[in-house]
């Protein structure tokens, strides 16, 4: 704190105690290991929807190794916490999180345990796939992340509706514009969406149709800040989904993510660009007449892409019990307790571990999986392959642009704006 | 209570440089009597202007919550001045104070001298219309998020009276989210602001009323010179009360809106919430805390050195 004391010296009162007064709080939490190893472990989830709470509570009591308390914290919490959880003292051994770019971050900051041996050859994780133990390794190539379920995104529909309405998916960008206006001359929404309290759904089309447009390696890149929202390619972007907001039914600015599906339910609306989560909205009596098809493809230069956000578990560097620590990660890695938690939660997502038995899982399940096996990129989502912060200035700009398209320069120069604030601060 | 923070907490009044005539007086107060002083004040200074003082240190720094926090100056508050978004805040925050503080004391008085009088049903109306205020404000929201839903009981409401042109998408609509949730929070703020105006009006001296009536004075001229004055009191509780809780509206708009769309309905409180614990920018956050907190100091001084003042002087 020299330079506080000097400023202090030198500053007037009110200026010279600032830097004084910031020496006061955030002097930093040892985060070191310590000594004393324990007997037990804790693992914090913030797992909330019904179905996969209770499987996680009855994998994590089938587990046989040191005894396991499981914490479940709500979401929202959980993110605004996570960063203290892990750097206390005694900081839960295990939490159930995302992979990528803020288990990453928080990699960097060494607040994560090296799980490097289970990706080792006999370890855990040695069989999963090339892309999940990359998206599994740090900056520094330590593995820090062991994921254990994921899922993808494609436009939903349901077959009864399609036939009833005599139609088939497109499978060219323009096929599918040609459907939507189709659909809107019958009177059916040809997309539905929920935008209110669960913003964020509007990154789906725009992660999608960047994949599309510019392909994947320029989406990453524009994500991490190595491209400004400003570009040209942006501009491509937006042109695009301009032209679909006509498409998408009024009521999405009130809706969330779950009401969404109200009106496919009622066939009034026809697709929906969503997560496999959203099987679960559905009455149990529809969910067997759901499919999907993939977005397709707008520039036949860029590789095919999928979004596929990968859930998993990390463990705390500070852990007491690290050895009890990797023995939970391997048995909630192992293909038993994958296949038990998918089959116990309900909801539509696929296992890591190829050794997973998944003929007994669902067509619908099972198209997924080979989705995700052919095609050559795979991201996440947009806070997953950015950052939380990144998020909401995307969730501001693309929610005001879908109320007022006219001005895509106006909206992209605001967008950059507050995405510049996020990388430098 | 442990012994050392009460050991602490008694080196701290010989600070005062007191004068000698003074300190003779309370050389004689008992030991005993410091002691049981200096417990409360440990306590309040320890649970509540330490965690103050730390807001303050904390928002001249960059924390992310891990490691060490970065000292900045004065950068939070060069970028607040900067930030589109804490405008907004502020703008809506002024449309707050006024909307929330006039209609819900306007409704409250209204309702106070309408049922403030003997009457069949009296006590139920009054029970009525302070129950919202029994649940909680994130229920409130709840509830009015379903009233506002599109084709919800709202809208329903307009098509029966024939305005169906005139519904729309209350809670998504940037022109009409703020007053949306503006109207939630008053429904229940009504109901407190005309409990504490009925009591105010049992104090009146109902003797003055009746002599100025036989003075010839009318029901208007009677209310506001001569119940008003009566009610000064009570008027300084209340104004107090509507900014502090006007300032500090977080929880109806955060189950309402979260501040969108795009927000458009961000509230001081609401975008501190947003920037210090969602996406954990902790020294902007809390340079947020420190506007609302001056702001409201700013506000309730002054009140209460002007109400003082013309004390002083009647």
């Amino acid at each position: 704190m020299n330079l506080s004391r000097r400023r202090f010296l030198m500053g007037t009162a009110a200026v010279g105690a600032i830097p004084l007064l910031a020496s006061c709080v955030g002097s930093g939490a040892d985060a070191g290991p310590s000594a004393g190893a324990a007997t037990t472990l804790t693992l914090q989830s913030s797992i909330q929807d019904a179905g996969p709470k209770a499987a996680m509570e009855s994998v994590v009591a089938a587990f046989t190794g040191p005894k396991t308390t499981l914490n479940s914290v709500a979401t929202e919490q959980f993110r605004a916490q996570l960063s203290t959880y892990l750097s206390s003292s005694t900081p839960p051994d295990v939490l159930a999180w995302y992979a990528g770019s803020v288990a990453n971050t928080y990699a960097q900051q060494g607040l994560l345990l090296d799980v490097s041996d289970l990706w080792a050859p006999g370890g855990a994780c040695a069989k999963f796939s090339p892309a999940l133990k990359a998206l599994s390794t740090a900056a520094d190539g330590k593995s820090i992340f062991v994921p254990t379920s994921y899922y993808w995104w494609s436009v939903f529909y349901k077959k009864s509706a399609f036939t009833q309405w005599g139609i088939q998916p497109p499978t060219t960008w323009d096929g599918f514009i040609a459907l939507c206006d189709q659909l809107k001359a019958r009177g059916i929404h040809p997309l539905t969406n929920g935008i209110g309290s669960t913003a964020w759904m509007t990154s789906g089309w725009f992660d999608y149709l960047n994949l599309r447009i510019n392909g994947a390696t320029y989406h990453r890149e524009l994500l991490a800040g190595k491209h400004s929202f400003e570009d040209k390619q942006v501009t491509d972007v937006l042109d695009q989904y301009k032209r679909l907001i006509p498409y998408f039914h009024p009521n999405q600015t009130s809706w969330d993510a779950q009401q969404a599906v109200q009106p496919m339910v009622n066939n009034e609306a026809a697709m929906y660009l969503v997560g496999a989560f959203c099987t679960q909205y559905f009455p149990k009596d529809q969910q067997g007449d759901l499919d999907f098809f993939s977005v397709p493809p707008i520039n036949p230069a860029v590789p095919s892409a999928e979004e596929a956000p990968t859930d998993g578990f990390f463990a705390a560097a500070g852990s007491k019990n690290p050895e009890g620590a990797r023995q939970l990660l391997s048995y909630l890695a192992s293909p038993a307790a994958q296949q038990s938690f998918i089959q116990k939660s309900g909801s539509s997502n696929m296992p890591t571990s190829p050794e997973v038995d998944t003929s007994t899982f669902s067509p619908l399940v099972q198209k997924g999986i080979k989705l995700l096996n052919e095609t050559k990129e795979i991201t996440q989502f947009f806070n997953r392959d950015s950052s939380d912060a990144l998020q909401t200035t995307a969730d501001a700009a693309l929610t005001k642009f879908i109320a007022d398209p006219s001005d895509i320069g106006a909206a992209q120069r605001n967008w950059q704006a507050a995405a510049k604030q996020v990388f430098t601060s | 209570m442990t012994a050392g923070t009460v050991a602490r907490a008694r080196t701290t009044p010989p600070d005062d440089p007191a004068p000698e005539r003074r300190r003779g007086v309370l050389a004689r107060v008992p030991v005993l009597v410091w002691v049981f002083l200096a417990v409360p004040l440990a306590v309040e200074l320890f649970w509540v202007f330490w965690p103050a003082f730390n807001s303050f240190s904390l928002s001249f720094t960059s924390w992310k919550g891990v490691g060490a926090a970065q000292p900045v100056g004065l950068a939070n508050y060069e970028r607040l001045v900067a930030d589109p978004v804490f405008h907004t805040a502020l703008v809506n925050n002024v449309i707050w104070v006024v909307g929330f503080g006039g209609l819900s004391v306007i409704g409250g008085l209204g309702l106070a001298v309408a049922l403030n009088r003997p009457g069949r049903a009296v006590g139920f109306y009054r029970s009525a219309i302070y129950l919202p205020m029994v649940v909680s404000l994130a229920v409130t929201g709840l509830f009015w998020r379903v009233m506002y839903q599109p084709d919800g009981p709202i809208d329903a409401g307009l098509h029966g009276l024939g305005l169906g042109e005139w519904s729309r998408q209350w809670l998504a609509d940037p022109d009409t989210a703020l007053y949306a949730v503006l109207i939630a929070a008053v429904w229940r703020q009504v109901g407190y602001i005309m409990v504490l105006y009925l009591a105010g009006l049992k104090g009146c001296d109902p003797t003055l009323e009746e002599a100025a009536a036989v003075d010839g004075a009318n029901a208007w001229q009677r209310f506001w010179r001569v119940v008003m004055p009566q009610l000064r009191g009570v008027n300084t509780v209340i104004f107090a009360v509507t900014v502090i809780d006007s300032l500090r509206t977080f929880d109806i708009v955060w189950a309402m809106t979260r501040g969108g769309p795009y927000n458009t309905t961000q509230l001081l409180s609401t975008y501190m919430f947003q920037q210090g614990f969602t996406l954990v920018n902790l020294g902007y956050g809390s340079a947020i805390a420190v506007v609302i907190f001056l702001l409201a100091i700013a506000f309730i001084i002054t009140y209460l050195v002007r109400q003082s003042r013309s004390e002083d002087v009647s």
